[in-house]
């Protein structure tokens, strides 16, 4: 457990306490926030941070089974490691037709009889590459051949779902009560999640895995437990694709908070 | 369809990079079993594929491209 910032928005305490920090996944819990604050957090990481997808593709040669817009669209939803310091969108580029700030190529040759992963895919820039080698993306029979070049390019999830960098989510922090409990042990049977245990008396192992959905309320005949949520504390979850790492995809999201709502503050003290 | 998808339609989690480890497993739970009636959720579980959107894109997934590249 870790406790990174304190500050306040708004009149609440706002504070944030990792639970889980990897590469790939991140559990939060962002507390002393409105939803529609923690809405915007989430809005922001899925739609609005930019990641590499193949875009544009030129197929020299497949005589797979495959038809072209198929393999173009597999194609297109891999995801690729992304460095956002040395890429930019294209619509914020100075060149015109595509220049090195703004794509990468990628090229695929292959002859069967194999199946092409993912990992086959050479790119000019060593450091874009598959984030999952193991894809698999067309199967070659004998004498099978598939040839084509593939430009990506950043882009936003808000375009089309390939450029979307994690799967978001949050849920209100569950308050479970428990009071006048007889140990009968019903709602121990019946939680899905497996969170409460009866030893002597009822115990809660892990509130934060409660679904909230109230099965334990429902088969208590004595209304002995509670299921409340907090509508201030959010536990968030976040899971990213591979093309950035889960703490960047929450740090660039809560930049674009920022930078649009500084965007309306200039718009306006124009006005005024 | 005539490969796995890519990605889970649902949530975009990339879940095709399983299929192969997944189809392996469930062939030999077969052979050692001697029936064709197993149960493989722990197999999903074990490869990391939790919410029932991506477990439903390789469980309901039938591949043909085998049978079409005849063709």
């Amino acid at each position: 457990m870790m406790e990174r910032d304190r500050k306040v928005i708004g009149g609440f305490e706002t504070k944030i306490d990792i639970r889980e920090l990897s590469d790939r996944r991140a559990k939060f819990i962002l507390s002393g926030v409105s939803s529609a604050f923690a809405n915007a957090i989430r809005r922001s990481a899925i739609a609005e941070v930019p990641t590499l997808a193949i875009e544009d593709i030129n197929i020299y040669e497949n005589t797979s089974v495959l038809f072209d817009e198929m393999l173009a669209l597999r194609l297109g939803l891999i995801p690729l490691e992304t460095d956002l310091e040395s890429y930019v969108l294209r619509s914020e580029c100075k060149c015109e037709e595509g220049c090195p700030q703004c794509q990468v190529s990628l090229t695929l040759s292959a002859e069967g009889p194999k199946v092409v992963y993912s990992g086959e895919l050479k790119s000019s820039d060593p450091k874009i590459v598959p984030s999952d080698e193991r894809i698999p993306l067309i199967k070659l029979m004998e004498g099978q051949k598939v040839y084509l070049e593939a430009i990506a390019r950043l882009g936003k999830g808000q375009e089309h779902s390939k450029w979307q960098p994690a799967m978001c989510s949050y849920k209100n922090m569950p308050i479970i009560s428990v009071s006048k409990c007889n140990g009968c042990g019903d709602c121990v049977e019946v939680c899905p999640t497996g969170i409460l245990k009866l030893d002597d008396t009822l115990k809660i192992t892990n509130e934060l895995d409660c679904s909230l959905c109230r099965l334990c309320e429902d088969i208590c005949e004595l209304g002995a437990i509670h299921i409340g949520s907090d509508p201030t504390a959010f536990v968030f979850n976040l899971e990213s694709h591979g093309s950035l790492p889960a703490e960047e995809v929450i740090l660039r999201s809560i930049d674009n908070i920022k930078e649009k709502t500084d965007g309306l503050k200039k718009c306006l003290k124009k006005l005024s | 369809m005539y490969m796995i998808p890519v990605r889970c339609f649902t949530c975009g989690n990339v879940i095709s990079s399983s299929w192969e480890d997944y189809k392996k497993r469930v062939e030999e739970r077969k052979k050692e079993m001697g029936t064709n009636e197993i149960r493989v959720g722990d197999i999903l579980d074990d490869l990391g594929i939790k919410r029932y959107c991506c477990r439903r894109m390789i469980l309901s997934h039938v591949e043909l491209v085998d049978a079409l590249a005849k063709y």
